[in-house]
């Protein structure tokens, strides 16, 4: 209530002032002062225009030393008593007047009174002359105030000031000019100015829709300066329109899903720069209509805002909003993180106060983008209910979580986030939904915490925004530090990461030799069979056997109970042999690195090497018709000479054939054993060693894949290599055939000769005695001997000449095989081709 | 179905390299003395079965036959702190104890007539398995139950177990010292004639160049038996480590033997070993690289067979085959590099008939069995050169038949019976093949070897004919 009564009590003191003021200087014949008149308006007006200003003066606000400078100023002017008495007055002054607040402007007003007394008196004859201007609106400039206070003498301010030059003469004429030559005042379009720069319509400037532009209405006649200046600061408005027609768009669209919560915070921070805007602007409003506040009445005809000044004060906001409405239009169709990496793109200006404005604006922006990470990297989250990320996570089975889960949606990637951090970033995430979906484990929480403590207050919500990359990168760093860190442990120790490779590699790969071993045992007679007759079940069965029978027993019962019998798909006339493989269960979450197709590459690679056991099996089975110790008979000595011949010569070519098919099989084996699993099995070994995610683990393991596959010529490359090989084997199991007809044959033939040597033994002792030299003649020999002679040539004869034909046969192929492996540019088999070709056989043979 | 060996030890020295050979297993094995499964011997890997069997009370107990006709070492066994080890079922001793008094023919009718005795133990044995790879017989080829028992043994298998293989580690006798068996030149000859015949494959010992290895390498001044015995437990452990220790390759006997015996005639292997140590020195640690190692292998010092070669044959000499079987932690790219230098340096003299290579298998390394090597090997080789053995065999034979000496001792037994020597001369007739077969693979014409004259039938496919006057061939 005081302040209300003190409120309608000062206009009320001032106009008493003012009435006050005038009455005394009115001309002694005039009427009593009229409070309607213009005269009295105008410099009621101008009251409050001094009152409200901010004129400072230009001097310490100390008591002390203005009244020193008093003291002083009066004993130079020789008024040495004065002097005294002044200081007597200002110590009483000092000391009684404690309610009195200002001392020391009191003080200035009366030192500032008494110097402008003195001059006014002089110039009384000039202040006249000014009021020859028509369009002065204060034209009480010669009003003499006289102030009365306690003890003092009256007082006159004369405010204004003579204009001495001819400058500001000039420039009244002018501004003269111009109101002559525009039908609306310049007043007149600053307000219109005003108005268009909040985007409406004013009184003579309309927004025109067609050129999306504010133009003057065509009945107004104005100067062409002033078209270009007003349509300048029109600009603003333009601008203005634009963003705020954005922010209107954005905000008021319905399915929030369109903005996002990136485009939110753009028009929030918008908004936020936009309600300084409107600051500036009330402020310029409220100032278009009062006059300049000068000292001098004389020059400041107009009101403060000219369109001049108008054009500085909104020089900085043209810029922002020009900024403002280009991000706008860039970002009109953006969403998420493609709107913060467009707005990023203008953030690199060298203009500090653009920078600045952008980096404040970017930091609102990206703050739910952030936040996103946050959660992502630390809790796996994927909060991005509007899909503004630049991670997009779609359902997938859990196999394929790794792979095929998540993303990195490139539009939505700022400018701002390296390639390889957003890598990192997706990974850090995924890591830990892996471990969260597939290893069920709990154990990352704990890593994310440690990340959370260690990285200290940055890693809370809403901790670090734009500008802060380091920041992020060394949260994400840390963060996928530990996840990968905990994620590989998991993967190592819990799921035995390794022990599945070796298992693998044992049992798909045929390094468990003696379980090999059996499995052919008992599988290969099955084997033989058309496929599709096959039962897989008994398969199994035999597969559970070759387990207990050999090592493989006292494996990991887990490992075991991972190994299937699988029949790869098969067309008609293919045999158990070409279908017949191994297969194992991965089971989540290795079948992430085993998936469908590395576990069909593990097939192959399982068909290849089991063909090539098979082929070893039967050139082992061949060896051990033929071993050593098989024909012991002597009996062999009774033949004809020329069949016996046939037998040595038979029983040669076919041992002969049998080293040469040996030798390349053995060392077809070497080569699979040394230069290609095992080596490349130590490779990934090693890799697996410094393997700092998953992802390195899974690129160890597809290299491990690709170099078995491009070695044992199963790759797209080799395959007419592959293919060779593959008639060679077939050759092989043919080879081994004859040779067990040729061994039977002889076997039988020996029984044979056996049994008729019995009969005859007592012929033979009286041959004997007669030492008859013509024996070879077969005089002595029954016929039925003779026939067995006959029929053993024959097929001696016959086995021959089946040899001979696979040996050519091998021997072509076996040259066109080796003929291949120097021009394999894919793969290195010069080991390969050194072995086949140690002791130079080969060599000499071509040469 | 672990391939079962079952092992043969047949007189005093194939018993005592026999035992040496089951320490050695248990060893690396980490099986006791006893036969019980040391708490420690956890780590797996290993196949026991291949040569032990386990009991109802979890012994094992290993696939053995001790078979002597004199009691003396068996009994050494039976009181040493291994009695518990073999199936007592298993021993056999001869009911007189009076050995064979090293005469071939003494010990090979003894067999005859202990045949089904012996027969019976090896049937239980074989059929206690799943699926019998084969024998390996022990035995010295000079003494007189190693050579001539063993024969008979070998005869006898080869008849019974046609398909299984017949393995010997044959020990020859020092040729250096002079023996104290006269008539080892008539043993060594008999039992030769069945390790070509009714063996699959013999790998020889041959002690003369044991004893160099034990003086030379392991500078030992007078090397007893049991360091000598103890070289040989050494080749033969190493010789099954793949057989033990499965892996891509060489995982059966068979396998094993099949690219080592290419001709089946040439079934004779020579072995060397590196780095060789005995207990005292096992401090000695020398670098050991895969290269190292199959370059010593191809050292004749380090071969366990001397040669008896002269300069000129021994230029001739070549390899049929190799096998190292290299022990340790080895890194697989080594081994190229080591093939690779050995060929760049044509360390090897390999056959010409036909294509040959340097096999090299890697094996593990028993884990509870500390070595002062990082890497070992052992080569199993055929070498034309072990011909020369045969041949110097062969010589020493004619020097004492021609002399006619002592074969009273072995006319008192049925084979010679009426003053028949033909079984001498039979037996002389196939060594005599066989250092020709030797021979002839040391040429490039080996294919043809034997084919030339349809009338001179000189073949790998056993040509003594009974029926020819032996006379007019020699």
């Amino acid at each position: 209530m005081d302040d209300e009564e003190e409120q309608q009590k000062l206009p009320d003191l001032v106009k008493a002032l003012i009435h006050h003021l005038l009455s005394q200087n009115l001309p002694p014949n005039s009427q009593p002062l009229n409070p309607n008149s213009s005269q009295f308006q105008n410099s009621l007006r101008y009251a409050h225009r001094i009152l409200t200003s901010h004129l400072t003066p230009s001097i310490t606000p100390d008591a002390a030393a203005i009244a020193e400078s008093i003291k002083r100023r009066l004993a130079t002017e020789g008024r040495s008593s004065e002097a005294l008495s002044f200081a007597d007055l200002y110590t009483k002054f000092a000391s009684k007047a404690t309610d009195v607040d200002n001392k020391w402007a009191l003080l200035h007003l009366f030192n500032i009174i008494s110097q402008d007394r003195k001059p006014a008196v002089n110039s009384q004859s000039r202040l006249d002359a000014s009021m020859l201007l028509p369009n002065l609106t204060i034209s009480d400039n010669n009003v003499r105030r006289r102030i009365e206070n306690k003890g003092w003498e009256d007082g006159v301010v004369v405010l204004g000031r003579d204009p001495r030059n001819r400058r500001e003469v000039a420039f009244g004429e002018y501004v003269k000019l111009v109101k002559e030559e525009n039908d609306v005042t310049e007043e007149a379009m600053v307000t219109d100015v005003l108005y268009a720069c909040q985007g409406v319509d004013g009184k003579y400037v309309k927004f025109d829709n067609e050129n999306n532009d504010y133009v003057f209405l065509d009945s107004i006649r104005v100067s062409r300066a002033t078209t270009s200046m007003v349509h300048k600061l029109c600009g603003l408005g333009v601008l203005f329109k634009r963003v705020i027609g954005y922010i209107d768009q954005s905000l008021g669209r319905s399915p929030v899903e369109d903005v996002g919560t990136v485009g939110q915070a753009f028009c929030s921070a918008l908004q936020d720069e936009l309600s300084d805007y409107y600051k500036l602007l009330a402020v310029l409003e409220a100032q278009s209509s009062n006059p300049i506040p000068l000292l001098s009445e004389t020059v400041s005809s107009e009101n403060y805002l000219s369109l001049r000044r108008l054009a500085n004060w909104l020089a900085e906001p043209l810029v922002k909003m020009r900024l403002m409405a280009d991000l706008v239009d860039k970002c009109r169709v953006l969403r998420g993180g493609a709107m913060a990496g467009a707005i990023h793109l203008h953030a690199r200006h060298g203009d500090p106060m653009v920078h600045e404005f952008m980096k404040r604006l970017l930091q609102r922006v990206c703050s739910p983008l952030f936040e996103i990470v946050r959660r992502w990297v630390l809790e796996g989250e994927l909060e991005d209910i509007f899909s503004e990320f630049f991670i997009v996570g779609q359902p997938v089975k859990a196999e394929s979580l790794w792979r095929e889960g998540y993303r990195l949606h490139d539009a939505m990637l700022p400018s701002f986030i390296s390639a390889s951090l957003a890598q990192r970033i997706l990974r850090t995430g995924k890591s830990i939904n892996f471990l969260r979906v597939c290893c069920e484990d709990r154990g990352w929480a704990r890593a994310a915490t440690e990340v959370a403590t260690d990285t200290g207050a940055t890693a809370r919500r809403g901790g670090f925004g734009y500008g802060e990359t380091d920041t992020l990168e060394s949260l994400v760093d840390e963060a996928s530090k530990r996840i990968d860190k905990h994620l590989l442990d998991v993967i190592y120790e819990r799921y035995k990461f390794k022990e599945h490779c070796l298992a693998i590699k044992q049992y798909l790969l045929l390094g468990q030799g003696d379980f090999v071993q059996y499995l052919m045992d008992i599988v290969g007679p099955e084997l033989s069979v058309p496929a599709n007759t096959i039962s897989s079940f008994k398969l199994a069965g035999l597969l559970e056997t070759a387990i207990r029978a050999s090592n493989a027993q006292y494996d990991d019962p887990d490992i075991l109970d991972r190994l299937r019998v699988k029949m790869m798909p098969h067309e008609s006339g293919d045999r158990g042999w070409d279908v017949f493989s191994l297969a194992y269960d991965a089971r989540v979450p290795l079948d992430t690195v085993f998936t469908e197709s590395v576990m069909a590459r593990y097939l192959r690679i399982f068909n290849f090497l089991w063909k090539l056991k098979r082929v070893e099996h039967a050139l082992i089975g061949a060896w051990k018709t033929m071993k050593p110790n098989c024909i012991t008979s002597n009996s062999f000595n009774r033949l004809q000479g020329a069949v016996k011949m046939q037998l040595v010569s038979a029983l040669r070519r076919c041992q002969v054939l049998w080293v040469e098919i040996n030798h390349f099989i053995s060392n077809l084996q070497y080569y699979i054993m040394f230069e290609v699993l095992e080596i490349s099995w130590s490779n990934f070994l090693s890799e697996m060693e410094v393997a700092k995610d998953l992802d390195d683990l899974l690129a160890a393991h597809e290299k491990y894949m690709n170099s078995i596959v491009e070695k044992s010529l199963l790759g797209e490359l080799s395959q007419s290599l592959y293919k060779s090989l593959i008639v060679i084997f077939d050759l092989i199991l043919r080879f081994r055939s004859h040779a067990d007809i040729l061994y039977e044959g002889i076997h039988e033939l020996q029984a044979r000769i056996t049994e008729s040597s019995l009969s005859s033994r007592d012929q033979k002792k009286t041959r004997k005695q007669l030492n008859d030299k013509s024996a070879e003649e077969g005089s002595w020999i029954a016929d039925g001997r003779k026939a067995l002679t006959q029929r053993a040539g024959e097929f001696l004869c016959k086995m021959e000449q089946d040899l001979d034909a696979i040996s050519k046969e091998y021997s072509s192929l076996q040259e066109e095989f080796i003929s291949q492996l120097p021009v394999q540019q894919h793969v290195d088999l010069k080991f390969l081709f050194f072995r086949l070709d140690f002791n130079e056989f080969y060599r000499r043979v071509v040469s | 179905m672990p391939r079962e060996i079952i092992t043969l030890q047949v007189g005093q020295c194939g018993n005592q390299i026999g035992m040496e050979f089951w320490k050695q297993l248990c060893l690396e094995h980490g099986i006791s003395k006893d036969g019980i499964l040391e708490d420690f011997a956890t780590q797996g890997g290993d196949r026991k079965d291949v040569f032990f069997y386990q009991a109802d009370d979890q012994h094992y107990i290993p696939r053995a036959l001790l078979i002597d006709l004199e009691p003396r070492v068996i009994n050494g066994i039976q009181n040493s702190d291994y009695r518990n080890l073999y199936n007592h079922e298993n021993i056999f001793v001869s009911d007189h104890g009076g050995g064979a008094g090293n005469n071939w023919a003494s010990g090979y009718h003894q067999g005859k007539n202990v045949e089904e005795d012996i027969m019976d133990m090896i049937d239980r044995e074989a059929d206690g398995s799943d699926s019998l790879e084969g024998f390996v017989l022990c035995h010295s080829i000079a003494g007189g139950t190693g050579s001539g028992m063993g024969s008979y043994l070998l005869e006898t298998l080869n008849d019974r177990y046609s398909k299984k293989l017949v393995q010997t580690y044959s020990v020859f006798p020092n040729q250096m010292e002079t023996s104290d068996v006269v008539v080892q030149p008539y043993n060594s000859l008999l039992t030769l004639k069945r390790l070509t015949l009714n063996a699959d494959c013999v790998v020889v010992l041959d002690n003369t160049a044991l004893n160099r290895i034990a003086v030379e390498r392991l500078h030992l001044s007078n090397p007893t038996f049991a360091q000598t015995n103890s070289l040989v437990s050494t080749v033969m452990s190493a010789s099954t480590t793949t057989l033990r220790y499965p892996g891509y390759m060489n995982n059966d006997l068979v396998g094993l033997l099949a690219s080592l015996i290419p001709t089946p005639r040439c079934h004779f292997l020579m072995t060397g070993y590196t780095p060789l140590t005995v207990e005292r020195q096992a401090n000695v640690i020398r670098k050991t690289t895969v290269l190292d190692v199959m370059r010593r292998l191809l050292q004749a010092k380090n071969i366990m067979v001397s040669s008896y070669a002269r300069t000129k044959d021994a230029s001739q000499a070549k390899y049929i085959s190799i096998l190292n079987i290299i022990q340790g932690e080895v890194d697989p790219t080594q081994v190229h590099e080591s093939l690779q230098r050995i060929r760049e340096r044509k360390l090897v003299n390999f056959i010409e008939w036909g294509p040959a290579s340097i096999q090299v298998a890697l094996s593990r390394k028993s884990p509870y069995v500390q070595t002062a090597h990082r890497v070992s090997g052992l080569m199993l080789a055929s070498h034309t050169s072990i011909r020369h053995l045969f041949s110097k065999c062969l010589s020493q034979y004619d020097k004492l038949r021609r002399k006619q000496a002592f074969l009273d001792n072995y006319r008192k037994f049925p084979m010679f019976a009426d003053n028949d020597l033909s079984e001498f001369d039979e037996s002389r007739e196939i060594i005599e093949n066989l250092v020709d077969e030797y021979k002839a693979c040391e040429s490039p014409d080996y294919i043809k070897w034997g084919m030339e004259d349809p009338n001179n039938m000189m073949t790998g496919e056993g040509n003594a004919a009974g029926s020819l006057d032996p006379k007019s061939v020699v």
